[in-house]
């Protein structure tokens, strides 16, 4: 698909040359797509991550390569639209069924399984997803319906193999636990910052008939404006406390007491 | 915390984080497959009967559909293989509102859906039994043997000697677990062998179950679930929905994608059942318990019976000469209901802890004061000693630490403005044990650079296993985190205990650390050296220049634990702000102090208590399913309807643990937290309520319309 | 979901076209209730016209008050500086309504579309008039804690679900809708009925009629404005009982009070006999009190709801008290 080949740091080379030497070279001539992120998870669940924790940050940071939309079978698809749209920007193209969600469109078309699907009803926010710079639902878009737009997930948040400050502060504050909901979490969450900075209101913005200016979100604005994604591990103090910290650039401590 | 360069006890971040957010993670409908067809269930809309009849035509002729598989045409599967809630395409009868009968698989979900909904089903009805208000007054005895009448002394007979008297019935509605990812499966046959990528609490369990349940051997069926979007219980024990995935799969020769649907998760996968708990309690009047009598009626599916043991927490809870526990049950037209967190104690310690704070009142003593002078030498129930118990120490430290003091007794003199506040405190329990696992070490040298791969088929729902065990890993070793490569998730690495009953952190970590002292041990005699100093594995793998070196530990637990009584203990302080106008709760702040043996990782053992008290927030304040009885189906079927909180519900949680030094119940001390961190967080909730507004709220959740 | 045909359409007249040649065809702006209820097969159009692509998005001030393009987004018309600064109960009302997300899709024609969340309403195993009309109504005698008090019928007794209308109701908006023979303005106590005859019907729009804008007058209660929401959890729930109320003072004597209310009725329930109460009286708590007890005395509870009625008095009282101190 992309004719550009991957520029691996150090690390990743090392993480690749140990666990897949095999794959290595197809790695570094069209980049590093969805089967070889599926062969690494075979071959090594989370401790990968610890043994080459810098090597495996940067490659998980990375979006993974775009591969080419295979074609369903003609019977597979009733009113077809065909869609041209950005994700993560890249261009794509791709003819979906009429009913087809972006959601749907994106992990089972694309392959980008990030986005999850919590309640396809637009009542958890795991599905959220950046749709011209705003935070959608994608399981309550239909693909039809994006022609021209351009799609953020959670696969494109990080800048080339470095994390979004927001991914990073989720991963220090530990907001979250079984990680359903994250990838809604945080896109919500980068969302925010843009919508704080333009001094969007909310329900907890205390004087509403003042002109929007930038905000510093209070804990409880924070909370209310989070509240469209829902945790079920219940990691809320931990996702407020990244945000502020995301936020402010502020170091947020982190508590936990012990007492003999 | 304590040796700056032991691992164990560092609040370390997740090693799994950077998959969870980078997207990376996989969860059992991420894993692709070629040719991968996909697959709806549709459900009964009765309650109970027969069909009569299922009218398909339609729905096979539409585009893309591969199969519709009825009962009529589904191949052979063992009802009796372990899996829970039946519902198996085996028979006609129909048990319960909901149930699955049928499986269309088409060639996108789309299609698979909307062929589902062009078919009709004729039923022969039959009278349902589902209206609980009513079954309730004549419920039958359950079944379980551990469920009899439990009776200490003179039982409940003895209230009528008491000089104070509590007797009230506290109410509980179904809740259900809702983990944020619906049960779903991908399952992919290679000739005889099957994968099923399955979220699995418990790995083993959902392996043998799945293959007893097709009538093929265990070691044909591969079950991998290296992330689980939570569980809570729901995916302990596995439902029909992970083996009809198999089955489409077979009967149209290519792997198929099931995942319920949100509205399927409330009659697909269990749930908390309803409960009606009548607590008596007979004290003196310095507030010495002389009875205590908890007796439970809860509801069961029609063919099987699971009953949460409400009873759980007062067994044990306080100093008392004459108790009953009893529990009674009605069966209904209703899925099986099952584990969910903190079974029976989170539900019975609200009834238990809410019952002991009207006491406090009555007796107009300080609630902690009145635990704390009931507080047991020993296990009232069986007799036996503590291994140790923090019930105390939970109490007067958290007071401390939560300003106990300037809670105002008086229910609903303090006011801010609008707002009532109100503090409430409430204590729980959880057993501590440790259950059978095993464990794979394997060592290698590269580049004078020793690595470890700890394997082990346990899972990791969000609790944080994976990183407790690279740590744990890492001090038995004598290596970095970084140089740990941890597998789990998987049934063909080494069998362990399931991530449930909070018996997952000690039989896991236990098994890993019983693992490196083996294979410490074995590189030591490989050597044939002698040391001053015990050596670390990894110094032995360096000096020894040995390449590659791996072991195996079967661990189980000491059997010195069995004479003990082992739990976690915890105390709850809350502080709410009722509105006065509109009625709503906020709970603004909330403090857990729990007794819970050694803590792994701070981090994620604080994140599994915060968890743990947002559950029982939803318990006290959101969470309730409803069944309109009419027909026998939830008239709460989605998340709009089921209020799971948001994150403004919540305020600020904290999280203190007592450093407790007990190894009894394990080697290394573990006790878990998972359960216990729920326990007694509704009662606190409801006390403080009380506390704020003077209205005693019996009957959860307690919405605004119960506070006007 | 049903199969649609789908096709997305650039103009006004397009769209009227194409749904006219079509009666089970729909209008999709920015479909979080529309896709909803197909998943669920509640609504199942045959073919879908995206009005995504209009440019009815505008917000801007006119001669007698602000025109609301009917696409622009929630989220926008909370936000803007002329709404938050002249009409912020609008503002607050839509912003206590689902979340971010859902506000930035949902445009505000579609808000007033929204259809009841009555839980028999969306379970087509259950009967509902609303639904399959002449079926019954699993509510009216089922679990119906969430459901009406006013103007219910034994036929329908579904409330109204949105907090935008409720504001709006007490704004005196109308509704400005275009089909292919005229342009009409439809006052807004008007638009959305009670269920009558007819349950299936939410409002008077007619199949063929697009919304092109809400129309809202000028008022001169910006500061004294409130809408207050009343909900089973903090955020992100359907009302049990909302209130916006905007006064009119003289000093402290009322001079007009505008009073909705929202989850007990099967539309934005227009508290007239409150506001009568209140015309040229004093605000003082115990006029609060009176003119809500004005309001709630004809309420008709069903089994479950029964509280709306002393929730429906806290609220309007607080309203009127919060609208009163004027810090909006």
């Amino acid at each position: 698909m992309k004719n550009n080949k991957t520029k691996l740091t150090p690390e990743e080379h090392r993480l690749f040359g140990d666990l897949m030497p095999e794959e290595l070279e197809d790695v570094l001539h069209s980049g590093f797509n969805r089967r070889h992120f599926v062969k690494l998870m075979g071959l090594a669940t989370a401790g990968l991550l610890a043994s080459y924790a810098l090597g495996a940050e940067q490659l998980f940071a990375r979006a993974v390569e775009m591969e080419d939309i295979p074609n369903l079978i003609p019977e597979a698809i009733e009113n077809g639209v065909t869609v041209n749209f950005k994700v993560n920007s890249t261009p794509r193209n791709v003819l979906v069924d009429s009913r087809m969600t972006l959601l749907d469109t994106l992990r089972e078309r694309i392959g980008l399984t990030g986005s999850k699907k919590g309640c396809d009803h637009g009542q958890c926010g795991a599905c959220t997803v950046i749709v011209d710079g705003h935070r959608v639902l994608s399981c309550l878009t239909l693909a039809a319906t994006c022609q021209g737009k351009s799609v953020i997930t959670i696969e494109g948040l990080a800048k080339d193999n470095e994390l979004n400050p927001m991914q990073a502060a989720f991963l220090k504050h530990d907001g979250f636990q079984c990680g359903f909901c994250t990838p809604g979490q945080i896109c919500s969450a980068v969302a925010l910052m843009k919508e704080a900075k333009e001094g969007q209101a909310s329900f907890a913005t205390k004087k509403l008939s003042t002109d929007p200016k930038s905000i510093i979100l209070s804990e409880e604005e924070i909370a209310e404006r989070m509240s469209g994604n829902i945790c079920r591990c219940g990691a809320y103090p931990n996702i407020v406390a990244a945000i502020k910290e995301a936020q402010t650039g502020k170091n947020v401590p982190q508590n936990w007491l012990f007492t003999d | 915390m304590e040796d700056s360069n032991k691992s164990i006890g560092k609040g370390i971040n997740r090693i799994d984080g950077i998959l969870k957010i980078t997207g990376k993670a996989t969860y059992a409908t991420d894993y692709p497959a070629k040719n991968m067809a996909y697959a709806v269930l549709f459900k009964s809309t009765i309650a109970a009967g027969k069909i009569k009849s299922i009218e398909s035509t339609e729905a096979q002729k539409y585009p893309g559909v591969i199969k519709i598989i009825t009962h009529e045409n589904i191949l052979p599967l063992n009802t009796k293989g372990g899996l829970r809630g039946g519902a198996l395409l085996q028979s006609p009868e129909v048990t319960f509102h909901g149930q699955h009968i049928g499986i269309v698989v088409a060639e996108t979900f789309e299609q698979a859906t909307a062929a589902a909904h062009l078919i009709t089903v004729e039923y022969n009805q039959k009278e349902e039994k589902i209206d609980f208000d009513n079954l309730a007054k004549t419920p039958e005895m359950p079944k379980g043997k551990e469920l009899a009448d439990l009776v200490r002394g003179a039982g409940k007979s003895a209230l009528a000697d008491a000089e104070v008297k509590i007797e009230a019935s506290y109410e509980t509605p179904i809740e259900h677990h809702h983990p944020m990812e619906p049960h779903a499966t991908v399952a992919v046959w290679e000739g005889d062998q099957l994968t099923l990528y399955n979220g699995s609490q418990i790995i083993n369990g959902a392996q043998t179950a799945a293959a007893a349940t097709l009538n093929i051997k265990p070691e044909q069926v591969r079950i991998i679930s290296p992330f689980i979007g939570g569980g809570f219980g729901s995916k302990g024990g596995q439902w029909a929905n992970l083996v009809l995935t198999a089955v489409a799969a077979k009967m149209v020769g290519r792997p198929v994608k099931l995942a319920l649907t949100r509205q399927q998760m409330f009659n697909s996968v269990g749930l908390r059942q309803r409960n009606i708990q009548q607590l008596s309690i007979g004290a003196t009047k310095e507030g010495k318990l002389l009875t205590l009598a908890h007796e439970t009626i809860s509801h069961t599916a029609v063919d099987s019976e699971y009953i949460e043991p409400c009873g759980d927490c007062t067994k044990v809870m306080y100093e008392v000469p004459n108790s009953l526990i009893s529990y009674r049950v009605v069966p209904m037209n209703l899925i099986l209901p099952t584990y969910t967190r903190g079974p029976g104690k989170s539900t019975g310690s609200f009834a238990l802890e809410s019952a002991m704070d009207e006491l406090a009142y009555t007796l107009k003593m300080d609630p902690i004061e009145l635990r704390i002078k009931n507080e047991p030498a020993k296990d009232t129930s069986n007799g036996k000693p503590w291994s140790s118990r923090t019930t105390v120490k939970c109490l007067q430290e958290g007071a401390k630490a939560f300003g106990w003091a300037k809670r105002k007794p008086e229910p609903g003199t303090n006011k801010i403005g609008d707002d009532l506040i109100g503090y409430g405190v409430a204590c729980g329990t959880y057993p501590a044990r440790q259950r059978d696992s095993s464990a794979v070490i394997k060592l290698s040298l590269k580049n004078k650079v020793v690595y470890a791969t700890i394997e082990i088929a346990a899972s990791d729902l969000g609790t944080g296993t994976n990183t407790i065990l690279a740590q744990t890993a890492a001090d038995g070793l004598g290596l970095p985190v970084k140089q740990i490569n941890v597998k789990l998730g998987d049934s063909d690495l080494p069998p362990a205990a399931g991530s449930v009953g909070s018996v997952g952190a000690s039989s896991f970590a236990n098994a890993v650390n019983d693992a490196c002292i083996k294979i410490t041990d074995e590189l030591l005699a490989k050597s044939g050296k002698q040391f001053f100093v015990r050596p670390t594995a990894a110094q032995l793998m360096i000096s020894e220049y040995i390449a590659d070196f791996q072991t195996r530990s079967d661990s189980k637990a000491p059997a010195e634990a069995e004479k003990y009584s082992a739990h976690s203990f915890n105390a709850n302080f809350a502080e709410v702000r009722v509105n006065s106008v509109t009625g709503m709760v906020k709970v603004t702040r909330f403090l857990a102090v729990t007794g819970a043996g050694k803590i792994l990782n701070p981090k994620t053992a604080r994140s599994q208590i915060i968890g743990g008290i947002v559950w029982g927030i939803g318990m006290a304040l959101t969470e309730e399913s409803i069944i309109d009885p009419r027909y026998g189906n939830f008239a709460t079927r989605s998340f709009a309807d089921y209020h799971v909180p948001t994150n403004l519900d919540i305020g600020d949680l904290d999280a203190m643990f007592i450093n407790e030094k007990d190894f009894i119940p394990n080697k290394m001390g573990v006790k878990g937290i998972g359960e216990v961190g729920i326990v007694g967080v509704a009662a606190a909730v409801a006390n403080a309520v009380f506390n704020a507004t003077g209205k005693r709220v019996r009957s959860l959740p307690i919405t605004p319309d119960k506070l006007l | 979901m049903k199969p649609f045909k789908f096709s997305a359409v650039n103009n006004p007249a397009e769209a009227i076209t194409l749904i006219n040649k079509n009666t089970d065809a729909a209008f999709l702006g920015g479909g979080t209730n529309l896709l909803d209820l197909m998943k669920e097969h509640v609504a199942l159009p045959n073919e879908i016209i995206d009005i995504g692509n209009l440019s009815l998005k505008e917000i801007k001030a006119t001669a007698s008050g602000i025109s609301l393009g009917a696409l622009a987004k929630n989220t926008e018309t909370a936000n803007h500086p002329l709404i938050r600064k002249n009409f912020p109960v609008l503002s607050k009302a839509i912003l206590a309504g689902a979340s971010a997300q859902i506000r930035n899709m949902a445009t505000n024609g579609g808000n007033l579309l929204q259809r009841t969340r009555c839980s028999y309403f969306y379970d087509i195993a259950m009967p509902c008039n609303k639904r399959n009309p002449g079926s019954g109504c699993a509510a009216l005698e089922g679990f119906n804690r969430m459901h009406a008090i006013f103007g219910w019928t034994r036929d329908c007794v579904a409330v109204y679900p949105s907090d935008m209308a409720i504001a709006l109701s007490a704004l005196n908006a109308s509704v400005k809708v275009l089909s292919s023979e005229r342009e009409r303005i439809i006052p807004f106590r008007d638009f959305h009925i009670l269920p009558g005859a007819h349950p299936e019907k939410d409002n008077s729009l007619q199949h063929g009629e697009l919304i092109t804008a809400i129309e809202v007058p000028k008022n001169d209660f910006a500061e004294h404005s409130a809408y207050v929401k009343i909900r089973d959890r903090n955020s992100y729930a359907f009302a049990l009982v909302s209130v916006a109320a905007g006064l009119t003072l003289n000093g402290n004597t009322i001079q007009t009070a505008s009073i909705a209310m929202g989850g007990v009725a099967h539309k934005p329930w227009r508290a007239l006999n409150a506001e009568a109460y209140l015309k040229d009286k004093a605000a003082t708590a115990a006029n609060f009190a009176k003119a809500a007890e004005a309001e709630m005395a004809l309420a008709q509870p069903l089994a479950h709801n029964k509280f709306k009625i002393e929730m429906g008095k806290k609220a309007l009282i607080n309203a009127l008290e919060t609208a009163f101190k004027g810090n909006i």
